[in-house]
């Protein structure tokens, strides 16, 4: 069956060389769409092509695969697309990682700075507070000395000697006594009372002991002790030191450490 | 068994590399020559060539096998780029006439197709298909096929009508395509 005139065409648009009138005329009516002219032309192509195969083949100069290899290495988009998120998700998890072990250091060795600084702190705090209970303490012996001192100077004044009794034959003690203005105790190698008990001075005079406050020593067993004056101003024959319960005891119940001559 | 050159198209869509390396390997020394006999300077047919593959990598998902083979996709499509490099090289340098005669006039231009074509020719093996169209069928098929004029073209240079330009045109395919379904 032929159509001219577009066998003829179609022959000449398989080899390019159709032009002007003829090239639009076969182009509308390729593009309605027939099914001889689709035949005729891919039927041309083969037939072109093998005109190509009839000569002998040529291997191109390498360099020209080489560089198209490199160009699609370079470009390739689908082997790249997959490869970015990978990268990007090791780039994210490494971040990750980094900030994570950094936030872990940090936080150990804030922690562990903060746990110094507090302990630094507790330590300042007590040291203050056992400068400041020195210092109080200080300032009260000072007061007791200087009391005594004053008291030393006045010619009512008495100085009472205390021996050591018992185990402890070498402890002594001093009382500076004043009959209105009351007086000092100061004690020397005394051994430091047990866990649970003090020592407890009495004064003496005409009638029972009387509970005259409770002291402790030093390791060196060295103490004071401020002892106020009677209320009544009944006179004093024996000074007495006794190891009580820590909480002191109206009358004596321990052994005497210390006494004065009577 | 050999891949198919559809089934390289199909996995060069994809982004398949090796498919391409093979597809290369396989259709560049065949339109290889055809180019470098078309635009004639090595130099120029190593960028034809290099284009043309460079287009069938990136369009290889439009290919239409309902429209021809992968052979004779890249026979058109180095055709088409070989001519359009002659016409823009004859553009710049003004000289219209002489480069097509020269071309339709050197069988295979360059030495390296010359010697392949005469060590060919000499076993007697393999003959260009064009050879066996008569003369007058050839001659106008030729000045299409390997110097892109158009038929009124053609016309022009043989001071033919265009009529009979057409009729040889239509004659010369129809024989070319005899000639290749007797010899494959």
């Amino acid at each position: 069956m032929s159509h001219e005139p577009f066998d003829t065409l179609a022959a000449a648009w398989a080899l390019g060389a159709l032009d002007g009138e003829d090239r639009a005329a076969f182009e509308r009516h390729l593009a309605e769409g027939c099914d001889v002219c689709a035949a005729e032309l891919r039927s041309s192509a083969e037939a072109l092509a093998a005109v190509a195969r009839s000569v002998p083949p040529m291997i191109p100069p390498p360099e020209v695969k080489a560089a198209l290899l490199g160009r699609i290495n370079a470009t390739a988009p689908t082997r790249r697309d997959a490869a970015r998120p990978r990268r990007l998700v090791w780039a994210v998890a490494s971040l990750v990682a980094v900030l994570a072990v950094a936030g872990f250091t940090a936080t150990l060795v804030a922690t562990r700075y903060e746990a110094r600084l507090g302990q630094m702190a507790r330590e300042a705090a007590a040291l203050r507070e056992t400068v400041q209970r020195d210092e109080a303490a200080l300032r009260e012996q000072t007061a007791e000395y200087q009391s005594a001192v004053d008291l030393l100077r006045d010619p009512a004044t008495q100085v009472v000697l205390l021996r050591g009794l018992g185990p402890n034959p070498e402890a002594n003690g001093r009382v500076i006594w004043h009959p209105t203005a009351g007086g000092h105790l100061i004690v020397a190698n005394l051994p430091t009372a047990p866990a649970g008990k003090a020592y407890e001075l009495w004064t003496i005079g005409d009638g029972a002991p009387r509970p005259a406050g409770l002291f402790r020593v030093d390791a060196s067993g060295r103490g004071t002790h401020r002892i106020e004056p009677l209320a009544d101003g009944q006179p004093v024959k024996v000074f007495a030191v006794t190891l009580e319960p820590e909480g002191g005891v109206p009358a004596p119940t321990g052994p005497m450490v210390l006494a004065s001559a009577r | 068994m050999a891949t198919s050159g559809t089934d390289l198209l199909t996995r060069m869509a994809a982004g398949d590399r090796e498919a391409f390396a093979v597809f290369y390997d396989r259709y560049a020394p065949v339109v290889f020559p055809l180019i470098l006999r078309i635009v004639r300077e090595r130099a120029d047919a190593s960028d034809v060539l290099q284009e043309v593959f460079w287009e069938a990598w990136q369009s290889a998902g439009r290919y239409d096998s309902a429209r021809g083979s992968p052979e004779a996709w890249m026979v058109m499509q180095a055709r088409s780029r070989a001519i359009d490099r002659v016409r823009s090289t004859r553009r710049r340098s003004r000289t219209f006439v002489a480069p097509l005669d020269e071309a339709v006039a050197a069988a295979p231009a360059a030495d390296a197709a010359r010697d392949a074509a005469e060590v060919a020719e000499d076993r007697g093996t393999i003959r260009s298909a064009l050879e066996r169209l008569p003369g007058a069928q050839r001659e106008v098929i030729e000045l299409a096929y390997y110097a892109g004029l158009t038929q009124t073209e053609i016309a022009e240079r043989l001071k033919q009508p265009l009529g009979t330009v057409k009729t040889r045109i239509r004659l010369g395919l129809e024989r070319l395509r005899e000639v290749v379904r007797a010899s494959p």
